[in-house]
């Protein structure tokens, strides 16, 4: 039976894909080839035609001022969807990193006012890692579905901030917190080189350690996987608490942008970051994507926002460009995939 | 005229040729068995015959018209249903639910009441009252019982074909007997059946003609099942060229043999590697032990549900151990994660290599370097450590270098899948390697280049534990084979020592050992002594069964063993074989030995009764009467 099935269906990919047939082809079905094979680069490529449809529509896209803008609308996305991508990478989702970011952002309003922002902003982050680590364990152990799971604490997430807060804002946020928005180095805003930096580093972890080839084997064959001795309990509790972890980054550094603290922080991020995810070629069944293609869909999701504000569009368009986005985002995956793709 | 009739049928599957013009017929009324070994076709043979797979040329013929099926759905239109192990039912749904699901699709208001009338028919008609309740939900149901549901819903289209695949794979004996009468329930009622099977006992039970297939041509062409034996079967199955490929020949078959009772004999090859005692699991490993030594390829046989599988997965740390030992070297090791296995230098090749092999997003390099990722320490990949060796393997195994870096291995025939996989663990130079049907959907050519691979690294010192279903196979490529039967190891023998009818009478075929087992106790308790179940070639005495606690009357074998006649205690019996009670001049024994056959008159050995004192022998003529008559009444209560 299992015979059958496996000749048959490597004919039919050997015919479609044939990747070593040939290898002396001319140029432009190189570049197609490539194209074809590589994410990161198809990703470039469609940023860049973005930037330049956009700045032909508007001559004020390209100017610096916009482009600053740009980048620091991109930082708390960015943030959140990093996270977002070792959970989906594993066949996982979290539903809760929206949430995190309010609770944890609540967590550093109360406490910065008497043990300093330093303090303050470890406990912020110990908090986010550490319900991103509740949200593993049960998942990993209870062996319940991510999607319920992280549902669960969202809510949870969401009426602690509440809880917490009293439900009213903070204010007076000191300025050593709102510098890592106001800053720049060589003219870049201090908070997106934070962005790259941290990109940077999951790129690394995710091409040359071993946590991160375990996370794309589990997403692919979790049983492979464990099978070959892989610590799949292990990594899989990491990306959860990596995503909370990351809600927490992203809680300080919105902090630092509207100086001031609301439980309501962070809603619709989880939405946010799945899309970016999604549109950076990842399979929510796990196992494919990449960070690069991530960061593309976040460059992309604050282009399509940014391009429509510029042109003056009514902003409840943009859900409607977004959501376009994604879906054809997913559609020319499977076409270039032949077939192949999960999501 | 015939049902159906296949003629000239080809398939080819890139450079593999499946199918090369093979035939079929069906007749009504008719369970016609298609026979072959791993590979032989006869899993594409049927999916050609149920419309889930398009001939490349040949025709079908149905009722006398010519059909052309472009998918399964026309063939159960035209009246053919596939029963396969797997079932395709929707288990939150009911019972009649699912019989009447093709049903549920057509516009209109549904007349549940008529619906559960016909259902209530279709069961009596297949004879399975007793099995099913039409209201159960499906996930409730057992194995067995989906398969009713299967048969059920295949009659509610008015199939007049019905195809089982591998039915009783998972079937407990009883469900096997319930499902070969519905069989014959359904034959009676003039429905062709094709049984695709390689158990040979099944097919000598329930067939009216056979038909072989080897390396996708028709060795057999519709033989009557009763002008075959199994030996002549298997040769059919086999064939010359198969049992050349397992590349034995620098080791020979007429290896050194001891004598000891119930040991492993031959020489051992090196020291021992593994040993399992009194290894426990539940609910399938219940009480095996065996030892591997270093050079050693041990087979681990047994029928499906044997536990020969979770034995490995307990011996690698994917499943606990309830209770015995396992010693590595000689030191006690209770693995709890795979890795700890791993890092002690034992690799497991899973069962289902897609299932628990693969990892399809990985390119073909990191897929055979998944296990060197599971056993390396350090934060980093550390791949080029391997480079070397990886170079070696690929050329050990005839893989193109270039092929390394394919984005997917699943481009890859199965058998250069499987070579991967053998690659992934022979990069860690393992000292155990653990293989669990290392050949499943691996075609002939690549299944001769892997025997050559194991026998090649068991030369350079590792040892080995294969399980396979196919007894050709484990004959062929173990040195020694350990019989799995119920979850308890029943004997370790020579495969020198073995063929497969006896094998399979080792791994305790389900429907003659339970009830022989039955018989025997009766004998004991009557008369005393020992009874046993025997068979007698070539100068041994292979004992598959046998019962009695009486010293005096030991005849110098126990269940499991198979010692030379000459060792034994009833040497003049053995070398006699005549009817009535023998006197051992030399010690004073007594045996009677009675000959039995299956229920078409195949061989099954000798049912025998060894007392201490001649004095207290019965009517040796009427009590192997009573023995014949006790067996064929055992064989009529478990059919009705």
């Amino acid at each position: 039976m299992s015979e059958t099935t496996e000749t048959r269906s490597s004919e039919t990919r050997t015919g479609e894909t044939k990747p070593d047939a040939a290898p002396r082809r001319r140029l432009p079905a190189r570049l197609l080839h490539l194209l074809a094979t590589q994410i990161e680069l198809r990703m470039l490529l469609l940023i860049i035609v973005v930037m330049a449809v956009l700045s032909r529509i508007s001559p004020y896209f390209l100017t610096t001022n916009n482009l600053l803008n740009v980048m620091d609308q991109s930082v708390i996305a960015g943030m959140v969807a990093l996270g977002q991508t070792l959970v989906i990478l594993i066949g996982g989702i979290d539903l809760s990193v929206g949430a995190l970011t309010g609770v944890s952002a609540i967590m550093l309003g109360l406490t910065f006012p008497k043990l300093g922002v330093p303090v303050a902003v470890l406990i912020c982050l110990a908090s986010g890692g550490a319900l991103g680590l509740v949200n593993g364990v049960i998942i990993t152990f209870g062996r319940i579905a991510p999607f319920v799971v992280t549902l669960g604490m969202m809510s949870i997430g969401r009426s602690m901030a509440y809880v917490l807060s009293g439900a009213n804002s903070i204010g007076n946020i000191p300025d050593s917190l709102a510098a890592l928005t106001t800053d720049s180095v060589f003219g870049i805003p201090l908070d997106f080189l934070c962005l790259i930096v941290v990109y940077a580093i999951g790129w690394v972890f995710l091409t040359f350690a071993k946590g991160g080839r375990t996370l794309y084997a589990i997403g692919s064959n979790a049983e492979a996987a464990r099978i070959a001795g892989l610590s799949i309990n292990l990594w899989s509790i990491t990306a959860y608490v990596v995503a909370g972890l990351m809600s927490a980054v992203a809680a300080v550094f919105l902090t630092s942008k509207i100086l001031s603290i609301d439980p309501i922080g962070g809603s619709g991020e989880e939405l946010d970051s799945i899309a970016a995810v999604v549109i950076g070629g990842a399979s929510l069944f796990g196992g494919r994507g990449s960070i690069i293609g991530t960061l593309a869909g976040v460059f992309i999701m604050v282009f399509i926002r940014n391009g429509l504000n510029l042109l003056n569009v009514s902003p409840y368009w943009q859900g409607t460009a977004i959501g376009s986005i994604i879906i054809a985002a997913v559609l020319v995956e499977r076409l270039l995939s032949g077939g192949r793709s999960r999501a | 005229m015939s049902l159906l009739a296949l003629t000239e049928i080809w398939k080819r599957f890139g450079a593999t040729t499946a199918l090369a013009g093979a035939r079929f017929t069906l007749g009504a009324g008719e369970v016609h068995a298609l026979v072959g070994a791993n590979g032989a076709g006869k899993s594409t043979l049927s999916r050609v015959i149920s419309g889930q797979l398009q001939p490349d040329s040949g025709s079908i013929v149905l009722d006398g018209k010519t059909m052309r099926f472009a998918g399964a759905r026309d063939a159960i239109r035209a009246g053919i249903a596939m029963v396969t192990q797997e079932t395709s039912l929707a288990p939150d749904l009911s019972v009649l639910e699912n019989i009447m699901l093709p049903r549920l699709g057509m516009p209109g208001r549904l007349d549940w009441g008529a619906m559960r009338r016909e259902a209530r028919h279709l069961v009596t008609r297949l004879g399975a009252e007793a099995g099913i309740a039409i209201g159960a939900r499906v996930r409730d149901l057992t194995i067995g019982q989906r398969q009713i549901v299967e048969i059920l819903k295949a009659l509610a289209l008015d199939s007049r074909i019905i195809i089982f695949d591998e039915p009783t794979a998972p079937l407990s004996p009883h469900e096997t007997e319930r499902l070969f009468d519905m069989i014959r329930n359904l034959a009676a009622t003039l429905h062709g059946i094709v049984f695709v099977s390689h158990r040979l006992e099944e097919i000598f039970a329930l067939s009216d003609r056979v038909t072989v297939l080897r390396e996708g041509r028709v060795a057999a062409d519709a033989v009557p099942t009763r002008e075959l034996t199994q030996g002549e079967l298997i040769r059919l199955m086999v064939g010359r060229e198969l049992s050349d490929i397992y590349a034995r020949a620098e080791r020979g078959t007429t290896a050194p043999v001891g004598t000891s009772l119930g040991t492993p004999l031959g020489t051992p090859l090196g020291a021992p590697v593994l040993r399992v005692s009194h290894l426990s699991a539940p609910p399938r490993v219940r009480d095996v032990s065996f030892t591997v030594h270093a050079g050693e390829i041990l087979g681990l046989a047994g029928l499906v549900g044997a536990g020969r599988s979770e034995t490995l997965e307990t011996i690698f740390g994917l499943r606990p151990a309830r209770g015995g030992t396992i010693e590595l070297d000689g030191r006690p090791f209770t693995p709890a994660t795979p890795r700890e296995a791993i890092r002690k230098g034992i690799g497991l090749i899973p069962e289902d290599r897609r299932g628990q092999g693969t990892v399809p997003d990985f390119s073909v390099r990191e897929n055979l370097l998944l296990a060197h990722l599971g056993a390396h320490r350090g934060p980093g990949l550390a791949y080029r450590l391997r480079d070397a060796a990886v170079r070696r393997l690929l050329a050990l195994l005839g893989l193109p270098e270039q092929r390394l870096l394919d984005a997917n291995l699943l481009t890859f025939s199965g058998g250069m899948q499987q070579k991967v996989i053998l690659a992934r663990w022979l990069v860690l130079s393992p000292r155990l390697l653990l293989l669990d049907e290392p050949t499943r959907g691996v075609d002939i050519a690549t299944r001769s280049s892997i025997y050559a691979l194991l026998r090649r690294i068991a030369a350079e010192g590792v040892a080995s534990v294969v399980v396979s279903s196919d007894f050709e196979e484990v004959i062929g490529l173990a040195d020694r084979i350990v019989v799995l039967s119920d979850g308890v190891d029943v004997t370790s023998i020579p495969s020198a020592l073995v063929d497969i009818e006896k094998l399979g009478m080792f791994a305790a075929p389900r429907s003659s050992a339970e009830r022989t087992h039955t018989v025997l106790e009766g004998l004991v308790a009557r008369h005393g002594g020992r009874a046993f179940w025997i068979s007698v070639e070539h100068g041994r005495v292979f004992c598959f069964d046998c019962v009695g606690t009486d010293a005096e009357a030991d005849p110098g074998f126990a269940g499991g063993s198979f010692p030379e006649i000459a060792a034994t205690r009833i040497q003049e019996a053995l070398a006699r074989k005549a009817p009535g009670f023998v006197t051992e001049p030399r010690n004073g024994l007594t045996t009677l030995l009675v000959p039995i056959h299956g229920r078409r008159g195949h061989d099954l050995g000798m049912v025998g009764l060894t007392l201490a004192r001649a004095t207290h022998a019965p009517d040796g003529a009427a009590l192997a009467r009573a023995i014949t008559a006790d067996l064929e009444t055992e064989t009529e209560r478990e059919a009705a």
